[in-house]
């Protein structure tokens, strides 16, 4: 909750809100509202059509067909005038209308002589903006009109407010993610989320704490919402055992205790969890690891040989109790680890096939950076159906720095 | 969208049959399928899993919800004969071991 007021009233604070949510579309979601304005142009013959918002003292306009969808000053818009009017707004020719014909708009080449509009209002009943059609010449507009433009008018609505839901959903996710690598001494950390949705049941999390990292990745069973409240559940689990793991708590043990914690919530939402949690100490290299059911993850040597981190033991939630087990490595100067979820998978030619290429692109890769940036070309190049998710450790070349 | 074929054998076993990728989609639908099989007494049940060309995490979700309720029912559920893609599945998660494949239908549930 806001606690300074930027001095908007509460009513423009709120709608403040969900245009700033609405505000930053990508092409994906600006087509979802095109869809609308198109369909209105052609139901009712009009050349232009719009889905405008108010932002402030400007209008924007997340979808704009036959105008240029560039913001305006609010004073200078039909949209501004109609929300004061309130409801829908129909003027069959502007230039004779009293309460649009000093507009601008009205006189401009072509001009805008018709004006229709139907309120976008968020749940509490405050109006956002306006869902508008016009015409560059007067034209009639019945009663089966209005009716049609106000059903469009509130599947536009709809729209308009799950897009703000989506991002505030996803901007919350992508806000529990670390915010940066991690560099210290000859050790580098880095990972990347891509959610196939908004939002994703993949996860990647590490942390420092007395010289040593912790890191770990894991995919709840699903997608969106659903997968990613249990994902943000199981990363804050982990985060608490940090200490106890420091000071040489059993990762098995930790696991074990994380799925008894979740084991009911897990088998009531029908889910379950692959993970695999590590944890380092940067002054000798020793790896702890346990892998539950991740099965992804890949140690490549400085000479370029490989060997997957595997533990054999189920994901979390698919037999309760059956037990987990933590493993140990030494990464030494020159080694590199790999943890990913399985829409990466998805991005190989053979994705049955996963550990040469992977352990390859580790191995030639300058960096973690670089290992990512070549993860997210795949991802550009082959569109993803499944969360990519990916962290990478890295220890320089003994002699090495930065 | 994935085919089922669902039909219980001589013995009493239902024999569940997806087609196709068994993704978040058809998940539903074998969750379901084999849901309706041990509520109605079939509590022991075979995935002929010859004709799935993809398994996913949500496709594993319902083979184990689907493994759980019959399990508390007092039956089992098997699978058999999984394509390369799902064998992989099975072999990265170690579902593999309480999913353990088997050679055919008709004699998943020997031994």
């Amino acid at each position: 909750m806001a606690l300074v007021s930027d001095g908007l009233g509460p009513v423009d604070e709120r709608r403040q809100r969900v245009v700033e949510s609405v505000g930053i579309l990508d092409q994906a979601h600006q087509e979802r509202l095109d869809r609308i304005t198109r369909m209105a142009t052609v139901a009712f013959g009009v050349p232009l059509a719009s889905i405008t918002m108010l932002d402030g003292e400007l209008v924007r306009f997340p979808s704009a067909i036959g105008m240029e969808a560039r913001p305006m000053a609010r004073r200078d818009t039909f949209c501004d005038r109609s929300v004061r009017i309130g409801g829908s707004v129909v003027s069959r020719d502007t230039l004779t209308d009293p309460r649009f014909r000093d507009l601008a708009l009205v006189h401009a080449d072509p001009p805008f002589r018709f004006y229709a509009a139907h309120p976008l209002c968020d749940p509490f009943g405050n109006v956002m903006g306006t869902f508008c059609v016009y015409d560059h010449e007067p034209r009639e507009f019945d009663e089966r009109d209005q009716r049609l433009l106000a059903e469009m008018g509130a599947w536009a609505e709809v729209e308009v407010l799950a897009l703000a839901e989506m991002s505030r959903a996803h901007d919350a996710q992508v806000s529990m993610l670390p915010s940066a690598p991690i560099d210290r001494g000859s050790w580098h950390v880095d990972g990347i989320c891509l959610p196939a949705l908004s939002v994703g049941g993949d996860y990647f999390d590490y942390a420092l704490e007395d010289e040593v990292l912790h890191f770990g990745l894991g995919d709840v069973m699903g997608k969106g919402t659903a997968a990613a409240l249990i994902g943000a559940g199981m990363r804050v689990a982990l985060r608490s055992a940090h200490l106890a793991v420091v000071h040489g708590a059993d990762l098995g043990l930790v696991l074990d205790r994380l799925e008894q914690g979740a084991a009911s919530d897990l088998d009531r939402a029908g889910s379950f969890v692959t993970l695999f949690e590590g944890v380092v100490d940067l002054t000798t290299g020793n790896l702890r690891y346990a892998d539950a059911g991740l099965g992804l993850a890949l140690l490549v040597r400085a000479d370029g040989s490989y060997e997957q981190l595997s533990g054999g033991d189920l994901p979390i939630g698919v037999m309760p109790g059956s037990g987990f087990h933590q493993h140990e490595r030494t990464v030494e100067d020159g080694d590199r680890v790999l943890v990913f979820s399985d829409g990466v998978l998805d991005l190989l030619d053979d994705p049955d096939d996963w550990m040469p290429p992977l352990a390859a692109l580790l191995h030639s890769a300058d960096d973690p950076r670089d290992v990512l940036g070549q993860i997210m070309m795949l991802a550009i190049d082959r569109t993803p159906v499944d969360d990519v998710t990916a962290l990478v450790v890295c220890r320089r070349p003994a002699g090495r720095s930065a | 969208m994935t085919d089922f074929d669902v039909r219980t054998d001589a013995r009493g076993i239902g024999i569940v049959t997806p087609k196709g990728r068994l993704n978040m989609v058809s998940a539903k639908q074998l969750r379901t399928a084999v849901a309706e099989l041990v509520d109605a007494g079939t509590t022991k049940v075979v995935v002929d899993l010859a004709e799935t060309t993809f398994l996913d995490s949500s496709g594993l979700g319902a083979l184990v919800a689907g493994l759980k309720s019959a399990r508390q029912a007092g039956g089992d559920l098997r699978i058999a004969r999984p394509t390369q893609q799902v064998v992989t599945v099975l072999g990265l998660t170690n579902m593999d071991k309480v999913l353990r494949p088997r050679e055919s239908v008709d004699g998943a549930f020997d031994g």
